[in-house]
């Protein structure tokens, strides 16, 4: 039995516990989530509330950023036993092969060490010292940022450790915090709470991870009625049921679904870079088994190169197969094996009418590519590890079809030559495209990436400026005033 | 075999009351063989799975299309003009309407009456009805229109009425018949959509009205709720149902059927959740793994194969979106195997149509 969350100043004892069972293969394993009254959501709103007030706040940014960063050192470090327990359970939780959680825990955090999150603050302050005290403006005054006294995160998903991202920026700008746990990798954020308890216990009581079960509308009011502003993830129906909820007065960040595709221009198809091209896309798609919103889709693949988008859909084919052999698939649930199996029927049908069509890979391999000649645009697939491979004359040309899905679109994995890069991406970003980056590169970005094009500390913040005005007219009243 | 042969066959075939394995497999391969010979786009399909009239050696065997296949293709024995009747699902998912094509309902209709009557009228000849569908002429390409239309002509009394018009839902009219029921004592019978049945029990509930029809009334709801009312659990609908109309559990039953089929599959009442469907001799199912397209071991959670004898002109065995698992007298099902339960941020078909949709 492990017990997830985080909830400083409650006893274990007081609370309700609930278990999640998670099965991979012969190995079990109960998580036990907390399930709060609404006296005792009252109660914790109100300490996490004060401790960031009287605490947080007391905090430059520089001090907050190394302990995360002392944080991040005991995850990444494999003989420590937090982390030891992270590649142990997380696995078993999510589903996903362990060498690929290994891995994929490794290059993630790396991109929350103290460097790193200095970049996180870079991004969006100019000056990051207005988040620690008053600081001259260009415009004349001062301003000071501050974050949110209440922060609330609703995670979603069984990406381990995604969670992090919004929690540290919650803490970057001195947010009280209190998260909702995923039911589907409940444990990732609450370890990474009482590790901070072990380097700064105060700090950890400005933070509570929680849980409650998704659509609970009386837990869900209890919790969105008390935060200041609330971060949401999840699909647009979900998303819509919180905002009803949300009071207007508080400021709501809702993050979405979405859906990402790659990008081969005919220059990167000679036959000496088209395999290494194709093991970076296969490489995006095998990751995570096309969970994240940064996953590929679709790759659109520019005729008129040495190899043909068609040969570019086998070699694609091929790198998933080596992928399959070293990153196994997780086992698929029903629901999961009947949207595949949807997705290539309807692939399998479609053939009939176009026989340029294809579909590469058997019905109960762990990946399948199409390939299909026609104008066919971005179109979702059947997930884990299923792609379509789209022919184009030009990659520009596949730009206009997009447009009707600006609101969905995220990352393009692209090769292309410099100047086509930025062509490109002027014409991706007006339809919607918030991040492009290298094939091989798209389930990992950069550290301080505007996630969806938004600023993920600013947007936390509101701005206390104090006026030339009032500075002058302080003048006035000074003890030294003539 | 001529059609008309074929359809003379298969009359005699529900006639019979009973087909054992090998009964069955005889009139599923005649079957199949008409299918394959008469219908292009289902040999293509056939002949790509490797299966054909040499390989198909028992109704296991015989391909099964996924339905939504019957969105892309034409999957018709006689040409679609000839055919003067073609049910049409309600596009609720993608948008296109999957067709089911019918040259003449002779075996569509025997199917549902001799069913209907064993698993719905309980030695009933006739009962008074009230329908909560809109009519057949209302909704000419809808298979349930039909059905329940057939239902009231050929097991309701003439007094049996819709309550569902252009005008919306005839709530003074139910509250009328279902009073007129409890003070007669006759027993009565509802019959419709599950949806409808919600929004009768919400305005039944508005005006705090509830019933307790006279014994031998019975209920019948059909289609889940498919986003045209609140999503209610089982449970609670039955619960609800019961409570309202005063009509035991037990003889609340749920009718599962689909455009793609000729048959239709029922419960014995929902005292327990999920309920056990059944169908009767000329059709029926399996649980597979999608991706293999192999059974899984019995008790396992899988989608469900039908295959329907009396849908000789498409192709009588479909594979649906449907997941469930099979158990001693039949099936449960346990909702759609369509991905809903995607755990990631990736967004997945469904949503991506829907948005789709709305722009």
């Amino acid at each position: 039995m492990e017990r997830a969350g985080h909830l400083p100043g409650l006893s274990a004892d007081a609370v309700d516990w609930r278990t999640l069972t998670f099965r991979r293969g012969a190995e079990t394993l109960d998580v036990a989530v907390p399930v709060l009254s609404e006296a005792q959501i009252a109660e914790l709103a109100t300490r996490v509330r004060t401790n960031a007030r009287t605490y947080l706040r007391s905090r430059t940014v520089a001090e907050i950023a190394a302990t995360i960063d002392r944080a991040v050192a005991r995850l990444l470090d494999r003989d420590d036993p937090w982390r030891r327990k992270a590649e142990r359970l997380l696995p078993l939780v999510t589903g996903y092969d362990a060498e690929m959680v290994r891995l994929g825990l490794t290059g993630y955090l790396k991109t929350f060490r103290g460097p790193e999150l200095r970049k996180f603050v870079a991004e969006d302050f100019a000056n990051p010292a207005v988040l620690d005290d008053f600081q001259p403006m260009p415009k004349g005054g001062f301003a000071r940022a501050f974050g949110p006294e209440l922060l609330l995160h609703v995670w979603a998903g069984n990406v381990p450790g995604l969670p992090l991202w919004s929690l540290i920026s919650g803490l970057l700008v001195k947010a009280g915090t209190v998260g909702k746990l995923p039911s589907a990798e409940p444990l990732f954020a609450g370890w990474f709470a009482q590790i901070l308890a072990e380097i700064d216990p105060e700090l950890a009581d400005c933070i509570a991870i929680v849980w409650w079960k998704g659509g609970d509308a009386a837990a869900e009011r209890a919790w969105l009625t008390r935060a200041d502003t609330v971060v949401a993830y999840g699909g647009n129906d979900a998303l819509e049921a919180i905002r009803a909820r949300v009071p207007i007065t508080t400021r709501f960040l809702p993050y979405g679904h979405k859906i990402s595709f790659g990008m081969v221009a005919r220059s990167a198809l000679d036959a000496g870079k088209a395999g290494a091209v194709a093991r970076q896309a296969a490489y995006d798609v095998a990751r995570y088994d096309q969970q994240g919103c940064y996953s590929p889709q679709t790759v659109f693949v520019e005729r008129g190169g040495r190899v043909s988008p068609r040969e570019f859909a086998g070699y694609l084919a091929h790198e998933l197969d080596a992928l399959g052999s070293k990153f196994p698939r997780r086992p698929l649930s029903m629901g999961e094996a009947g949207s595949v199996a949807s997705w290539r029927n309807a692939e399998e049908t479609k053939g009939f009418a176009d026989p340029t069509r294809a579909l590469l890979g058997d019905p109960a391999g762990s990946w399948a590519v199409a390939y299909t000649d026609a104008a066919d645009g971005l179109s979702p697939c059947g997930l884990n590890r299923t792609v379509t491979v789209v022919a184009v004359d030009r990659l520009a040309e596949a730009v206009p079809g997009l447009a009707p899905h600006r609101a969905f679109l995220q990352t393009v994995g692209i090769a292309a030559p410099p100047e086509e890069l930025f062509a490109l991406a002027g014409a991706l970003g007006a339809v919607g495209v918030t991040r492009l980056c290298a094939l091989g590169r798209m389930t990992a970005p950069e550290a301080g990436w505007h996630h969806d094009g938004r600023f993920n500390l600013l947007d936390l913040v509101t701005m206390t400026e104090i006026e030339g005005s009032a500075e002058r007219a302080a003048d006035i009243f000074a003890p030294y005033t003539d | 075999m001529t059609e008309a042969r074929l359809v003379e066959e298969l009359l005699a075939f529900i006639a019979a009351g009973e087909a054992d394995e090998e009964a069955f497999n005889r009139m599923a391969l005649a079957v199949f063989a008409h299918q394959f010979e008469t219908n292009a786009p289902y040999r293509r399909f056939a002949t790509q799975r490797a299966r054909t009239l040499r390989t198909v050696k028992s109704w296991r065997d015989v391909p099964a299309v996924p339905i939504s296949a019957f969105k892309d293709l034409t999957l018709s024995g006689r040409p679609p003009e000839e055919c003067p009747h073609v049910f049409m699902t309600s596009g609720t998912t993608k948008g296109v309407r999957g067709k089911s094509h019918h040259p003449t309902l002779a075996v569509y209709d025997r199917s549902m009456t001799v069913n209907f009557r064993r698993r719905f009228m309980a030695g009933y000849d006739r009962l008074r009805m009230g329908i909560l569908f809109p009519t057949e002429q209302a909704m000419p390409n809808s298979s349930l229109a039909h059905y329940l239309a057939l239902a009231k002509s050929e097991f309701g009394t003439a007094e049996s009425r819709y309550f569902v018009s252009d005008a919306g839902l005839d709530v003074d009219g139910a509250i009328e018949a279902l009073s007129r029921a409890e003070a007669t004592g006759e027993p009565y019978a509802l019959l419709g959509a599950s949806f409808s049945v919600v929004h009768l029990m919400d305005a039944l509930a508005e005006r705090g009205r509830s019933f307790a029809l006279p014994a031998g009334s019975r209920i019948l709801d059909t289609g889940g709720f498919k986003g045209q009312s609140r999503e209610m659990a089982a449970e609670e609908f039955y619960g609800r149902l019961s409570a309202t109309f005063g009509v035991p559990r037990r003889l609340c039953i749920n009718m599962y059927g689909m455009t793609e089929l000729s048959t239709q599959f029922y419960d014995d009442g929902n005292e327990v959740c999920p309920s056990v469907k059944s169908g009767p001799h000329w059709i029926r199912s399996r649980v597979i793994n999608p991706l293999t397209g192999q059974e899984v071991p019995r008790g396992s959670v899988g989608v469900l194969v039908h295959h329907d004898l009396a849908h000789f002109n498409c192709a009588s065995a479909i594979l649906t979106e449907d997941a469930g698992v099979e158990v001693d007298g039949g099936f449960q099902l346990l909702g759609r195997a369509d991905g809903a339960d995607a755990k990631g941020c990736s967004m997945a078909v469904e949503d991506f149509l829907k948005a789709a949709r709305a722009t």
